[in-house]
């Protein structure tokens, strides 16, 4: 199975799966941070790998990313990515405080980022999991800000992705103040895919 | 670092190198690869003709059978057949000079991630000594990524990141 042969019926599975996942990460951010936050999955995609770049104004463009590798019954990865500002605004989102706080991203915020991409990546890894009854763990992250496409390029040269495509969750993260923009690409192995669509129902 | 000085203009003469391409050009053109990861840039110049090459390497070699997607994302593949096209051109084999660049650990942490980039830089090194040249000057490690400009006038390979600015090799 090919991501780029996805049903509509399958898409809308994968989206809801994502806006199961995004509501217990909301409520886990919400719980470690001591504020309500919400997060919404407005639309899943399936975007070609060499597209990627564009999404955010071009190769060059700097971003903030966290990766994790999939372990267990679904092998892959999982990519979080930021445009710098987003990043920054998303950092203050998670102090309460208002947006243009946070001036540069260093360690700090890096962590903090980490941390959160971490949580919504292990809340839709587990609602993907306990819905299709599969294991999915997600290794320990890494992260990175640099350019889009040098990051994109690392992750799929790495996994020596045969597919060219990946699911993109977007992702909007907000207070009663504040929205921010950030992605989420989930890249399933292609035989990784298969089973988890059968496990579904929607192969 | 402010961002826009790392933005390129659409200058006629800046011919772009994709993610998995190669491609030859002769003075005044610059010849250009933006956002090198883990992967490997790869020139040849040659200084009595200022003409040039550039490869955008992603994999050491290419997979055994078929395969879909761009074939110059291979060293193996790449490689041999940037030098054949330089030499149609009427590059003189011994006169070329070949620079590298790219091969970083963009993420740090991953052990699967870590070795990609190096894995690169030595398959790119190895095609380049099968087909008789050596690498005369490299920019590559580290864990940033870098966007390359090579200009036939000079041979000068440009390299740019967030992390160190311009470098000339």
């Amino acid at each position: 199975m090919r991501l780029d042969k996805l049903t509509e019926m399958q898409i809308d599975a994968l989206r809801e799966i994502g806006s199961i996942g995004a509501g217990h990460a909301a409520t886990a951010l919400s719980q470690l941070v001591g504020h309500p936050i919400s997060i919404d999955v407005p639309t899943l995609e399936i975007v070609g790998i060499g597209d990627v770049p564009e999404l955010f104004g071009g190769p060059e463009v700097l971003v903030a990313a966290v990766h994790v590798r999939l372990l267990g019954d679904i092998g892959g990865s999982m990519l979080f990515m930021a445009e710098r500002t987003s990043a920054l605004a998303l950092v203050d989102l998670m102090h309460a405080r208002a947006v243009g706080s946070a001036r540069s991203y260093g360690a700090d915020e890096e962590a903090l980022l980490t941390h959160v991409a971490s949580i919504l990546m292990s809340a839709y890894l587990a609602a993907v999991g306990r819905l299709a009854d599969v294991s999915m763990l997600p290794a320990r992250p890494s992260s990175a800000l640099d350019m889009a496409g040098a990051l994109m390029e690392a992750v799929t040269s790495a996994a020596a992705l045969h597919a060219d495509v990946a699911l993109l969750l977007r992702t909007r993260f907000h207070d009663a103040d504040t929205s921010v923009d950030a992605y989420l690409f989930f890249l399933p192995d292609p035989e990784a895919l298969d089973l988890l669509l059968g496990r579904l129902g929607v192969a | 670092m402010d961002t826009s000085a790392l933005e390129m203009g659409a200058d006629p003469l800046h011919v772009i190198v994709g993610v998995g391409e190669i491609a030859c050009a002769h003075e005044p053109e610059v010849l250009v690869t933006q956002a090198l990861g883990s992967c490997i840039g790869l020139t040849l110049w040659d200084p009595r003709l200022c003409i040039g090459g550039m490869a955008h390497v992603m994999l050491p070699a290419s997979p055994a059978g078929d395969f879909t997607g761009r074939r110059h994302r291979f060293a193996d593949l790449a490689v041999p057949e940037l030098v054949e096209e330089m030499l149609r051109l009427g590059a003189g084999r011994h006169r070329m000079i070949a620079k590298i660049a790219g091969g970083a650990a963009m993420f740090k942490g991953d052990s699967g991630m870590d070795t990609i980039g190096k894995r690169n830089a030595t398959a790119v090194i190895e095609q380049l000594e099968k087909c008789g040249l050596t690498v005369r000057a490299a920019d590559t490690g580290g864990s940033h990524a870098r966007t390359i400009e090579l200009h036939m006038n000079s041979g000068v390979l440009l390299v740019r990141s967030y992390t160190f600015g311009m470098r000339e090799i």
